[in-house]
C-alpha cells in the first residue's frame, strides 16, 4: 500500500490513514478507521474483543462485527490502548463496541475503554478512561487523569485529577484549536 | 518542572493601569521611563497582573466596542441549566422549585466524587433461561466503580431503580426512613387542633386512621429541624401579632410584629404603635423540644467522642469530602451520596454596551454557537520560537547573561493587511532585569485571504495581483539569513516573523550593586517563585483600514461605518513567557 518502494515508518491506506508498522492491531477485520487517522507505534487497538451478547434487535446484525469504530483525523499517540469495554450483563460477560468520533487526540500510553468519544476530544498522556465512560464534543482531558467508569463528561469540560472530576471549562476561542487537520498533515514518512 | 513552553498572554484593557499595580519600594528604572514617555511600562510580575492576563483564546472581542473583552468584563446569562451526568435540560422554573442539583438518579460517590451506578443486590439469574428473564429486581444500591464504595455501607437499598432522588429523601443513613415534611405538617396540625379544641382520645380516633405519634425528644435531621424550627416560629408569630389588626394572615410580611407595626404607625401616632408592639412582643417563645425544632447537642458530641475513641481517625470523614455534603457529617458514616450539581451553558454579554459577544445553542447536545465573537479572529496571534533550533534540543534552560534570539510569528486573521508596532522596555521591570531588543519592530502584516479565495480571484480575475506580490515578496525575504536589524525575518501570506534579543539576567545575588538595594534587603536572598522564568512585556499596537469590503465599490450612503473604510487602530499589552534561566 505504501507509496514508498522503501519502508517508512507509516503504511498509508487509500482513505489516508496512516498506521505505524510498529503498532499492534488485532482483529482488523472488527475495526473501522473513518481515514485520515494516525496511529502511532506501539499503539495497541484490540478489534478482537467483540460484542458476544445478542442485539436486542436482530436487524441490528451488522453492528455485532464492529469492536472499534474511528472517525476521521484522530490521532493515537506512541503506546496508547484502545480496548472496547466489557460488563457482565444478565449473567453473561460480553464486550461493547468502543466509538470514537471526528478529530480525537490521544495522549502517548493512556488506555481508553469508553464506549463513547465525541469530536474535538484531547486525550493528554497517561490518561486513563475508564470502562463506559462517555465523553462528548470538546472536551480535554489532563495528563494523568483517571476518569471513573460509566462517567459522563458533558461539553466544553476540562476534566483531571484521580477520579477525574470537572474542573474548568474550554473557552469559546479554544474550539478551533481542537482541529487535527494540521497535526495529521505534519505526519509523514519523512 | 525542566520543561518549558513558550507563551503568550495577552492584557485585557479593562484592568486599569493607571493605579500603581507596583509593589512600593519599586521605583522605575530609567530606561523604563525613557522608552514610553506617556505609558507606564507594565510589569507581568506585579501582584495584579495574574488576574488580567489571559491566553488569546480566552478573550472576546466586543465588535461594536472596538475592543478586547477578557472573562472579567464580560456578563454571563445562563441560556440552559442541565445536569452534567444525564445531560437532561432543567427548566429554570424546576431549578427554583427544587434546588440545583440532578432530582432523578445522578449521585456521586460520598468517598471519592466518582459517579455512581444503581446495581441489583440480587445475585443474577444463572443457568438455562437466564437471558429470558426479564430484568433485575431489587432491592437495589449505588456503587461506585472507582473506589467500590457502595450505599450498602451506610445501610440504604432502594425498591426501584429509578427515581433514586426520591427514594433518598425518605431514608436516613442506616436505613430508617426520614418522616417526610408531609407527616410532620399532619401532626403538627393534629396537635394543634388538639390543643385548641381539648378533644377526647374518641374523637381522634376517628379522625384519622394512622396518627403518626412523633416522639419530642427524636434525633432531627438537619432537613426536618429546619422545617420543624420554622413551622413553629411561623406560627408564634401569627399567635402574637393578631389576625384582628388589619385582617392579614400571611406568613410574610404583615405577620411579622415589626412589619406590623411600622404599617400600625402609619395609621395611628407612633407612640400608640411602640406601646402595641412591646406588649405583642413578649407573647413569643422559644423552641422547646424536638417538635418545635429544638435539639439538644450535648448527648450526640458524647456520642462523637465514644465513636472517635472506637472507630478512630479512619471513620472521620476528611475535609474535602465534608467540603461536598450539604450538612455537618463529621463520620464516614454520616456521608451520604451527593446529587450532581446541575451545569449551566451561559451566554456572554459585554459590560459595557451590553452586546452579545457569544451565545450558545440552548439544547444541551449541541455543541454550536449562535454567536461567537473571539479575539482570536480579531487581533494577530504571536507565536514565539527560538530562531536556533539546536536551542531546543540541547536544553530547555536559558544561559545567563548570553544573547539568544527568538522568533516572533504575528499571524493576522483580519482581512485586511494591519500595520503592527511593537515596543517592549529595554530593560523588563523586576528584580533580574532582563534586557530585550526588537530587531524590527514595525511592520505590515497582509490580510487574511483564503487560499482558496485567491484561487477563486484568480479564476474570476479580479485582483490576483495583489496576492502574486506578496509571494513574491515571500519568497524574497526568505533568501536572507542573518537577523538585521529593522528588517523583517520572514513573511508569508498573512504572517510575518520578527526576530527579538534577548539577554537573560544573572540570578545571582551576591553582585555588590545588588546589596546596597534596599529591595534586596527586605525580600531576602532568595529567588522567589517564578523569578527564573523570562517574561517580556510588549506594547501592541495593530493599525488598519478596517470594515469596507475591498472588491465592491462601497457607494451605499447609508450605513456610513460599514462602507466606508475606516482607520482602526488597536493597542495592548502582551506578555512573552520566552524560557527559563539557568541558576548559576
Amino acid at each position: 500500500m505504501s507509496k514508498k518502494p522503501v519502508k517508512g515508518e507509516y503504511i498509508e491506506t487509500d482513505t489516508g490513514n496512516k498506521v505505524s508498522r510498529r503498532s499492534q492491531i488485532i482483529g482488523t477485520t472488527n475495526i473501522i478507521l473513518g481515514g485520515k487517522t494516525v496511529i502511532q507505534a506501539e499503539v495497541i487497538i484490540r478489534g478482537d474483543l467483540l460484542r458476544t451478547y445478542p442485539a436486542s434487535n436482530p436487524s441490528d446484525k451488522q453492528g455485532n462485527t464492529v469492536a472499534v469504530a474511528i472517525g476521521r483525523y484522530c490521532f493515537f499517540s506512541r503506546g496508547c490502548e484502545l480496548r472496547p469495554p466489557g460488563k457482565l450483563y444478565k449473567g453473561q460477560f460480553s464486550h461493547y463496541p468502543l466509538k470514537i468520533a471526528d478529530h480525537v487526540f490521544v495522549g502517548p500510553s493512556s488506555i481508553i475503554e469508553a464506549a463513547l468519544i465525541g469530536s474535538h476530544v484531547n486525550i493528554g498522556a497517561n490518561v486513563v478512561v475508564g470502562k463506559f465512560a462517555i465523553i462528548k464534543d470538546y472536551v480535554r482531558i489532563l495528563d494523568g487523569s483517571v476518569v471513573p467508569p460509566n462517567m459522563v463528561i458533558p461539553s466544553f469540560s476540562v476534566v483531571a485529577g484521580r477520579p477525574a472530576r470537572v474542573v474548568g471549562e474550554i473557552a469559546e476561542g479554544e474550539l478551533d484549536g481542537m482541529d487535527l487537520r494540521e497535526v495529521y498533515r505534519g505526519v509523514g514518512n519523512a | 518542572m525542566t520543561s518549558f513552553t513558550p507563551y503568550t498572554y495577552f492584557l485585557c484593557p479593562c484592568t486599569d493601569t493607571s493605579t500603581s499595580t507596583r509593589n512600593l519600594g519599586d521605583s522605575p528604572s530609567a530606561e523604563s521611563e525613557e522608552n514610553s514617555d506617556d505609558e507606564r511600562t507594565f510589569d507581568p510580575r506585579a501582584a495584579r497582573s495574574n488576574y488580567s492576563l489571559y491566553p488569546l483564546e480566552h478573550l472576546l472581542y466586543c465588535e461594536d466596542c472596538h475592543q478586547i473583552r477578557c472573562p472579567r468584563c464580560v456578563l454571563d446569562e445562563i441560556v440552559t441549566w442541565y445536569c452534567p451526568n444525564c445531560l437532561f435540560e432543567v427548566p429554570s422554573s424546576t431549578v427554583k422549585s427544587e434546588g440545583n442539583r440532578c432530582t432523578r438518579s445522578c449521585f456521586q460517590c460520598p468517598i471519592c466524587v466518582a459517579p455512581l451506578s444503581v446495581s441489583s443486590l440480587e445475585a443474577p439469574p444463572e443457568g438455562l433461561g437466564a437471558e429470558l428473564a426479564s430484568g433485575q429486581n431489587g432491592p437495589f444500591v449505588l456503587n461506585c466503580a472507582y473506589c467500590m464504595w457502595s450505599s450498602k455501607e451506610i445501610e440504604i437499598q432502594f425498591d426501584k431503580p429509578n427515581g433514586i432522588f426520591a427514594q433518598l429523601a425518605k431514608i436516613k443513613n442506616g436505613g430508617e426512613p426520614i418522616i417526610t415534611a408531609k407527616d410532620r405538617r399532619k401532626d403538627r396540625e393534629e396537635r394543634g387542633k388538639r390543643h385548641f379544641s381539648g378533644s377526647s382520645a374518641a374523637e381522634e380516633y376517628q379522625e384519622s386512621e394512622a396518627p403518626i405519634t412523633l416522639d419530642p425528644n427524636e434525633r432531627l435531621d438537619p432537613e426536618s429541624q429546619f422545617s420543624n424550627l420554622k413551622a413553629f416560629y411561623q406560627t408564634q408569630m401569627a399567635e402574637s401579632s393578631p389576625v384582628s389588626a388589619l385582617g392579614f394572615t400571611g406568613d410574610y410580611g404583615y405577620g411579622s410584629p415589626g412589619a406590623l407595626s411600622r404599617i400600625m404607625g402609619l395609621y395611628t401616632g407612633g407612640s400608640f404603635a411602640d406601646k402595641k408592639s412591646k406588649s405583642k412582643s413578649g407573647t413569643m417563645r422559644e423552641a422547646r423540644d424536638a417538635l418545635e425544632g429544638l435539639q439538644i447537642d450535648p448527648l450526640s458530641s458524647s456520642e462523637a467522642i465514644t465513636k472517635l475513641s472506637t472507630e478512630g481517625w479512619e471513620s472521620t470523614a476528611s475535609c474535602a469530602q465534608r467540603h461536598e455534603q450539604t450538612t455537618h457529617t463529621p463520620f464516614i458514616s454520616d456521608l451520604r451520596p451527593i446529587a450532581y450539581l446541575l451545569r449551566t451553558k451561559r451566554s456572554k454579554r459585554c459590560k459595557t454596551c451590553r452586546h452579545i459577544l457569544s451565545k450558545p445553542e440552548s439544547k444541551v447536545q449541541t455543541t454550536r454557537f449562535r454567536i461567537r465573537l473571539v479575539a482570536l479572529n480579531y487581533i494577530p496571534s504571536i507565536i514565539i520560537k527560538p530562531l536556533q533550533p539546536t536551542l531546543l534540543t540541547a536544553s530547555t534552560l536559558l544561559t545567563p547573561l548570553k544573547p539568544v534570539q527568538f522568533l516572533l510569528t504575528f499571524k493576522n486573521p483580519l482581512f485586511d493587511a494591519v500595520k503592527v508596532t511593537l515596543a517592549t522596555p529595554a530593560k523588563t521591570p523586576g528584580r533580574f532585569p532582563t534586557k530585550v531588543t526588537v530587531l524590527c519592530p514595525q511592520f505590515e502584516v497582509g490580510a487574511n485571504t483564503d487560499v482558496w479565495d485567491e484561487a477563486l480571484r484568480d479564476n474570476n480575475t479580479k485582483s490576483s495581483l495583489s496576492g502574486e506580490k506578496r509571494r513574491t515578496k515571500a519568497e524574497a525575504s526568505e533568501g536572507q539569513h542573518q537577523a538585521e536589524a529593522g528588517k523583517v525575518w520572514e513573511r508569508g501570506r498573512n504572517w510575518v516573523s520578527v526576530v527579538v534579543e534577548v539577554v537573560p539576567p544573572s540570578l545571582r545575588i551576591d553582585g555588590s550593586e545588588w546589596l546596597k538595594s534596599e529591595e534586596m534587603k527586605r525580600d531576602g536572598e532568595e529567588v522567589r517563585d517564578g523569578e527564573d522564568v523570562v517574561e517580556i512585556p510588549v506594547f501592541v499596537r495593530v493599525e488598519w483600514e478596517g470594515e469596507a469590503g475591498g472588491e465592491e465599490s462601497g457607494l451605499g450612503g447609508g450605513g456610513k461605518d460599514k462602507e466606508v473604510r475606516e482607520k482602526r487602530e488597536l493597542a495592548y499589552w502582551c506578555v512573552l513567557g520566552l524560557g527559563k534561566v539557568a541558576l548559576d
